[in-house]
């Protein structure tokens, strides 16, 4: 395992593409966790130009619902998509330099290939869900007054949905990767199914024009991003009296689990089967 | 003698192309064996299976007398069709990441890159290569760790004449420590240059295989007898166009550089004091029949 590890290390902490895609990776989160809370109450703002009685504006980086907040904002679509992006270059790449024939030659098997990019997959998601917990500790302490380490971590099991998010939508990425082979192809269908495909499929389902049904929660995509569906925001949910999620729910994290153990199981069987 | 590779009645189509067929072929440790073929003829598919990047429909195949695995890939050096490297690593890099995959150490990347002409490049970036570089690198990654077997597919493909005789040179080099070479070539050139052994192969069927010097030697041989062998061979060992001899059962199989007539050949022995009891001219009917196959081919 650790030689795998070792090896990819390799392959990737050199590779300019990488870094690029990482420095890009973060900065759009850091924009968009500090953007975040400006652009809800622009939104506010906007409303309440409508309302008799104005909405009051949030704050959205306090504990404990900042782990919410921020797993919300950090698992959207636009920022999920750069970890898969450069799951699916690490795949490709070996088809394309032809170095997962020459890996097998040289001794690795099918399998140890398999295993060496779920490795990668787990410790990108790793790496980057520590990353999420010190970043947004941090910034909750900042905005916070804290009043004893309970408080701090109550909703702290969101850090486990967004790893559990991170961590399958990269796996549908490695099963485009493996499947498709080619680095273009790959990426334009991914991000095509991510953003289009499947929300055309999910309101097509949705809509009364096909028998009743509650199937579009449970397509992949969604199912990830239902982990954190929405951004908790006490004073807006007291004043509209909505009643929405405020923790994170087991079952829903299992899903996009099944769905990545499924995609996984389909690799290996294609990858056996098929010649290099 | 011990047998390295035996691959025994492989068969293999892609879609309604049949690669191979029924090809057996047993290959005994310390031998240049060549696999000569025109182009498409099944020579990588063969070598590709071997190496687990392909799966055969029949037929099976063995690696040192065991069942195959990624455990006796790693005692095997293989250069297969074109230079397989990360092109944004160096040499260095992308030949560390191989002693990895093979359970090695690092001390010996600086020896192949020695042996290849690439020490002076060895943190250049692979992508910076010219071809012959390039193929240079690839046979450097398959010497890495002194393998015991060494695997090259059309190793001079595309090189200039000085890149082909450095590439040959070094195959001659490794050949001379023992290592056991597995050569594919459409160059009949090539594999007579280089092999011991020959196996060779069109359109997926093998035709032939035994010593490269009794089927593909462009020199002239005779079959011949007399009642004392051994005056034969002092004799025959005096002609001036003499190369080689070895006995075939009853017979001396004796190999003449070119232009020696059967008539000029007893005359020469009758002078020595010995009449033949058999004399056979032997046809070049192999490297005849290659060269049909290729132009059957073309």
């Amino acid at each position: 395992m650790i030689k795998l590890l070792k090896i990819e290390f390799k392959k990737i902490l050199t590779y300019r593409i990488f870094w690029i895609l990482a420095g890009l990776y973060f900065i759009f989160l850091a924009a968009g966790i500090m953007m975040a809370e400006f652009m809800i109450n622009n939104m506010v703002d906007n409303m309440n130009k409508h309302l008799p009685i104005p909405l009051p504006h949030v704050t959205i980086y306090f504990f404990p619902w900042i782990w919410q907040n921020i797993a919300f904002f950090a698992t959207l679509r636009y920022v999920l998509i750069f970890p898969a992006i450069i799951v699916i270059i690490q795949i490709t790449n070996e088809f394309t330099f032809k170095t997962i024939r020459q890996n097998v030659i040289n001794g690795l098997s099918k399998s140890e290939i398999l295993w060496s990019k779920l490795l990668l997959i787990l410790l990108i998601s790793c790496v980057i869900t520590i990353l999420f917990a010190i970043g947004t500790l941090i910034i909750g302490l900042i905005h916070t007054q804290v009043d004893g380490w309970r408080m701090v971590f109550e909703k702290s099991p969101f850090i486990f949905g967004f790893f559990v998010s991170i961590l399958s939508y990269q796996v549908f990425a490695f099963f485009f990767g493996f499947l498709l082979r080619n680095t273009g192809l790959a990426i334009a269908l991914f991000t095509l199914y991510s953003f289009i495909v499947e929300p055309i499929v999910y309101y097509f389902l949705k809509s009364p024009v096909v028998f009743r049904n509650s199937i579009s929660p449970y397509l992949p995509v969604n199912s990830v991003l239902r982990i954190t569906e929405y951004p908790a925001i006490p004073v807006l949910k007291k004043v509209m009296g909505l009643n929405l999620q405020d923790s994170v729910s087991l079952g829903q994290t299992c899903i996009p689990l099944l769905y990545a153990a499924i995609m996984i199981a389909i690799v290996v069987w294609v990858m056996n089967k098929r010649d290099l | 003698m011990e047998t390295v590779l035996s691959i025994q009645q492989l068969s293999k189509h892609y879609g309604k192309i049949e690669a191979i067929r029924e090809l057996s072929v047993k290959i005994n440790r310390g031998q240049i064996f060549g696999i000569l073929g025109p182009n498409g003829s099944g020579k990588s598919t063969t070598l590709s299976i071997t190496l687990d990047l392909v799966k055969p429909d029949k037929g099976n195949f063995s690696w040192f007398g065991e069942n195959p695995s990624k455990e006796s890939r790693k005692r095997i050096g293989s250069v297969i069709e074109t230079p397989n490297f990360f092109p944004y690593l160096s040499p260095v890099k992308n030949l560390q990441i191989v002693a990895d995959i093979k359970d090695q150490d690092y001390s010996d990347i600086d020896r192949v890159l020695e042996v290849t002409g690439l020490y002076e490049r060895r943190h250049s970036k692979f992508k910076t290569f010219s071809f012959g570089m390039k193929q240079r690198l690839a046979i450097a990654s398959a010497l890495l760790g002194n393998p015991e077997v060494l695997i090259l597919d059309e190793p001079t493909n595309g090189l200039d004449p000085q890149g082909i005789a450095q590439i040959r040179e070094i195959i001659l080099q490794v050949a001379k420590q023992g290592t056991t070479i597995i050569l594919a070539s459409h160059l009949l050139d090539e594999v007579q240059k280089i092999c011991s052994h020959v196996a060779v192969i069109s359109k997926g069927i093998k035709l032939f295989d035994g010593k490269v010097s009794e089927v593909l030697d462009i020199s002239d041989s005779f079959e011949l007898a007399a009642a004392d062998m051994e005056s034969l061979l002092v004799a025959i060992q005096s002609h001036p166009e003499y190369l080689s001899a070895s006995r075939n059962g009853d017979h001396l199989l004796v190999y003449f550089n070119n232009g020696v007539k059967p008539a000029d050949l007893n005359i020469f022995l009758f002078q020595k004091g010995l009449t033949l009891s058999y004399l056979s001219e032997r046809k070049r009917s192999l490297e005849q029949h290659f060269l049909e196959l290729l132009h059957d081919n073309q």
